[in-house]
């Protein structure tokens, strides 16, 4: 049983079909969706969102944003995305180094929170890189 | 008769003319197709935040919500968006002439202004309508930040009660050579905000769970709906602005091709005339030569 996907961001659209499962991160935690799930809003928090179509697995990297599901829908409308193969692995590693090294230093309460952040995220593209890498097709990740 | 160096010169002009407005049309016509592209990528969202606010706008505990909740109506807000530059054909002349019967059907209301682009600003300056905030020169890049500003302004001046409607006037892309002015309500958010009742929208209209909570929810979503939409237009704006440019450019050219082509034509008779008469002239000299 599918439902319809849409992932858009105010600058493009991402998908618009159907699929068999979403994994989203929502702000209280992750969230799996089949289809028939109970209607329900969520904010996104930075991380990944998995997407499966039939045997293969899509991975992308969301900024945020908000998700609204529905028994037949998903909708989710994104602040930014990339798609698996077009996170750039070295800038993510620098700016994970920066934050790294950033935190060691004594900063300011809100410095670290942000630092804190940064770092989430950048850890968040990294792994979704390195489980693409196992798989030859792009933005596909091997079955978990 | 002109001279035939003033026909000259004449013919000089005109050619210098068609040479720019065939360069403008080339620069229009690159602009547009990247310009297109945005519109049709940009779509997207602004459907679908805009289906998902009336669909949260017909659920009864949003209600009190004040961007939900329609008052009566003593001050009308309006984003103009209208373009920086002339010479794009008709199309802000349109959108103005909509501005004008939007306020002529509605007496005893007060409209107030957010423009965005030159010409928009122009209008209001000519005409002493009251702008409460304006920006000019946004790029086409496709980059949201740019028109915060305005519809900040525009979000706090609802907000705060001094509007109690929120529309926006545009000009939609339609077709390289179609675009028309456009008209819609953004706020209070409500079933009437969607042209039409709202095309594809599924009517939901069951209660939703809600993570984190629903305040929190919608204090994220109304201003990214306003900006989204607001947004969205300025892009079909562009688009509309770019595709106007190169016809109304593209029709000057054909029109200088024409202009110099009479001109010519008019000016190789003067030249035959002109070598005729000189002809003649000399024949009857050498006529009157020999007899004498």
């Amino acid at each position: 049983m599918s439902f319809m996907l849409t992932l858009v961001t105010q600058e493009r659209e991402l998908i618009s079909e159907e699929v068999d499962f979403v994994k989203a991160n929502g702000v209280d935690g992750e969230f799996g969706v089949l289809t028939g799930h109970s209607p329900f809003i969520s904010l996104l928090d930075p991380g990944e969102l998995v997407v499966r179509k039939g045997e293969a697995l899509y991975s992308y990297y969301v900024s945020g944003g908000v998700a609204e599901v529905l028994p037949k829908s998903v909708i989710i409308l994104a602040n930014t995305v990339e798609r698996a193969d077009e996170i750039d692995e070295q800038m993510a590693k620098r700016a994970r180094q920066n934050a790294e090294e950033a935190l060691k230093q004594p900063i300011s309460e809100i410095e670290r929170r942000t630092y804190l952040l940064e770092l989430k995220r950048e850890s968040v593209r990294l792994s979704i890189v390195a489980r693409r890498r196992s798989t030859r097709h792009p933005g596909q990740i091997s079955e978990e | 008769m002109p001279s035939l160096r003033s026909i000259r010169g004449r013919i000089k002009s005109v050619k210098n003319t068609r040479q720019i407005t065939k360069a403008m049309e080339m620069v229009a016509s690159a602009k547009m197709r990247k310009a297109q592209m945005r519109v049709r990528d940009t779509r997207p969202y602004a459907e679908k935040i805009l289906e998902l606010m009336v669909r949260l706008s017909a659920i009864e505990s949003h209600r009190p919500n004040i961007f939900f909740k329609t008052r009566p109506v003593t001050t009308i807000g309006i984003i103009l968006v209208t373009t920086d530059r002339g010479l794009c054909g008709p199309i802000n002349a349109n959108v103005i002439r909509q501005v004008n019967k939007f306020m002529a059907d509605r007496p005893g209301v007060r409209f107030e202004f957010v423009a965005i682009g030159k010409k928009g600003q122009d209008f209001l300056r000519r005409t002493g309508l009251k702008a409460v905030g304006s920006i000019s020169g946004v790029k086409d890049r496709g980059k949201i930040e740019e028109i915060l500003p305005a519809t900040q302004v525009a979000i706090e001046e609802f907000q705060e009660g001094r509007w109690d409607e929120v529309w926006v006037f545009f000009t939609e892309f339609v077709s390289t050579l179609s675009q028309k002015p456009r008209v819609e309500k953004l706020l209070p958010i409500g079933p009437d905000v969607v042209e039409g009742g709202g095309k594809g929208a599924s009517p939901f209209l069951g209660e939703y769970l809600y993570e984190p909570d629903t305040t929190e929810i919608l204090d994220v979503l109304i201003p990214r709906y306003f900006e989204s939409i607001v947004f969205q237009r300025v892009m079909e704006n562009f688009a509309s602005e770019y595709s106007a440019r190169m016809m109304a450019m593209r029709n000057a050219t054909s029109n200088a091709k024409e202009v110099i082509y009479q001109m010519t034509l008019i000016y190789n008779k003067l030249r035959q005339a002109a070598i005729t008469r000189e002809i003649s002239e000399i024949a009857s000299g050498a006529d009157a030569v020999q007899q004498g």
